[in-house]
């Protein structure tokens, strides 16, 4: 995957050391089949652009700018310039302010991942201080950052040569557990679950990122290429009959008939084998 | 029985064992602030309009449809019935395939959590059965199935009385560690330093609730809004000063409450950071003048 640049630039601190950071994105979606939207009756590419809502004018980049809603159709304007000056440390500063055992943090309320490492030579060793003596602590670090123009609690983990970021969910973003787990009981049949442990032991994996791969991404690669192979062959031939919409080759139906048919069998292997 | 709609109906299998499941969503992430896009000029507010790149027309929605970049700005168009065709029909079993020692998991695969409880009475038994079965075995297992129109991968860990599947970002969605972290210098620690580090740590150590955190951006915006409404100055942001490696043992003492002449004396302590121009010799002294001190 290409090197993704940072996202976000400022300062890891812990009490009264300070150095510089930068967090990159630990995913992202550049690789994902994506489609664009085109104009059916051209084939060009649709964009967007904004346009004036009472001139209807087209607004050219350097003109827009965010309004702040005092009130009613009341805006203040902001500039990204003006924005970068909210006072609050959170903006620029990662300040650690807790350090807590990492199951203190519930899975639930991990949010996106980011790593962070140093950003100048000048903050390595600062920064490499901080995470090795977080690391044979066996703790995890607390803190806020403004992300996105919302402050996010974080937590920071020590990995490798570097950290993970995680910020988490507020707590109005996570659903109660009591509403949905409810009326289940403590208890278990205890021969049910030996017979169980017995089966799950058999089957004990290490993890491995084919765990994950994307059977379906896959398939649709396939069937751009058998469109992208069919559409130069109707080209050559002189035949019109494969532009007009609605109307399939009918080797591309064969075709996804077929794609369909590979996933499931390739589900149906996964649990088989 | 829960009141809330399941977001997805079906079944979950170890081994022989079966029982049908309901999955519902246990987070969301929402928008906060939202800007309004305006125009500078006139102060109104903004509309998006679809325009074809290169006649600029105004593209109405029912002509716009889904293509696929073969390069050189040619597109294939996909109907999404043949996108839809190419997604396996649902056997709705969520079926654990392997297992996974919990301390294997690589958490930045986590997508989204979903709360997995049964779905009818005569689920409960075989529900808490491999609920109990995953505890004692410390392990998460790991099963897919279409979801939401995607073949995706799951992650099944028990949680409280119930069960937590999370779904998990693809392989090609991630990127590793490893590769973000191998540009990084290595760098040895010396031991008084890490032992200072953590020492402030064992300082700082305590409980969190994240559930508590409170967003302060909103407050310090709205602060920020009304200064320049009422046309008062805007703050300058406070520079900030980084640790230079010369000072690096200097700050990590005072951090952790050892370097008492300067916490108690605040202007010796400041001398050195105000002479800004003469960092260099000015460093190198505050460094002897620490290993004096240490000794």
């Amino acid at each position: 995957m290409a090197t993704s640049r940072p996202y976000w630039r400022g300062y890891l601190k812990l009490s009264l050391v300070t150095c510089p950071v930068a967090m990159t994105p630990a995913t992202s979606e550049s690789e994902k089949v994506r489609f664009h939207t085109i104009n059916e009756k051209t084939g060009n590419r649709v964009v967007s652009q904004y346009v004036d809502s009472v001139t209807g004018k087209t607004v050219e980049d350097e003109h827009q700018a965010r309004g702040y809603e005092r009130g009613d159709d009341d805006y203040v304007i902001l500039t990204d310039e003006e924005l970068e000056t909210v006072e609050l440390e959170t903006v620029r500063t990662i300040d650690i302010e807790k350090f807590v055992a990492r199951d203190q943090i519930e899975w639930i309320y991990l949010d996106t991942p980011f790593y962070l490492t140093a950003n100048e030579k000048i903050g390595d060793e600062a920064f490499a201080v901080i995470r090795e003596a977080m690391r044979e602590r066996d703790v995890v670090g607390i803190s806020r950052v403004v992300l996105g123009r919302r402050e996010r609690a974080v937590v920071l983990e020590p990995r490798g040569e570097g950290m993970v970021v995680w910020t988490l969910r507020y707590g109005d973003e996570v659903r109660s557990e009591a509403e949905h787990l409810t009326g289940i009981s403590r208890g278990s049949p205890k021969k049910a679950v030996a017979a169980l442990e017995a089966v799950i032991k058999k089957r004990v994996r290490d993890w491995s990122p084919s765990m994950v791969s994307d059977p379906i991404q896959e398939s649709l690669l396939k069937l751009i290429a058998s469109k992208k192979k069919s559409k130069t062959a109707s080209k050559k031939s002189g035949s019109k009959s494969n532009r007009e919409h609605g109307e399939r080759p009918s080797n591309v139906v064969n075709i996804m008939d077929a794609l369909k048919k590979s996933v499931a069998k390739e589900l149906k292997s996964r649990k088989a084998g | 029985m829960t009141a809330h709609r399941a977001q997805w109906k079906g079944h979950l299998k170890i081994g022989e064992l079966a029982c049908a499941v309901g999955l519902y969503t246990a987070a969301s992430t929402s928008d906060r602030i939202s800007f309004h896009m305006l125009n500078q000029k006139t102060g109104n507010r903004l509309r998006r309009e679809f325009i074809d790149s290169e006649t600029e027309e105004v593209v109405e929605r029912e002509q716009q449809v889904k293509g696929f970049e073969t390069g050189n700005g040619d597109y294939i168009i996909i109907d999404p019935e043949e996108v839809a065709a190419v997604v396996p029909d649902s056997d709705k079993m969520l079926e654990a395939e392997a297992f996974i020692p919990c301390d294997q998991i690589d958490d930045v695969y986590f997508d989204k959590p979903y709360y997995l409880a049964p779905a009818d009475d005569e689920s409960h038994q075989a529900f808490t059965s491999m609920r109990d079965a995953l505890a004692k075995t410390d392990v998460a297992a790991i099963a897919r199935t279409v979801l939401f129109r995607r073949m995706r991968t799951v992650l099944i860990l028990p949680h409280g009385k119930g069960l937590i599947a999370t779904t998990l970002n693809y392989d090609y969605e991630v990127r590793s560690s490893k590769e973000a972290f191998k540009g990084v210098r290595k760098v040895k620690v010396e031991d008084e330093m890490l032992d200072l580090a953590k020492h402030i740590i064992d300082t700082k150590k305590g409980d969190f609730d994240p559930a508590q955190t409170d967003d302060r951006y909103e407050t310090a915006l709205a602060a920020f809004v009304k200064a320049k409404a009422e046309g008062k100055a805007l703050p300058k942001p406070k520079p900030i000063k980084v640790s230079k490696p010369n000072d690096l043992l200097k700050a990590l003492r005072e951090s952790a409450g050892l370097d008492k002449n300067s916490s108690k004396n605040p202007k010796a302590a400041n001398a050195n950071s105000g002479k800004k121009k003469s960092a260099g010799p000015g460093a190198k002294n505050a460094s002897k003048a620490k290993t004096k001190k240490a000794s």
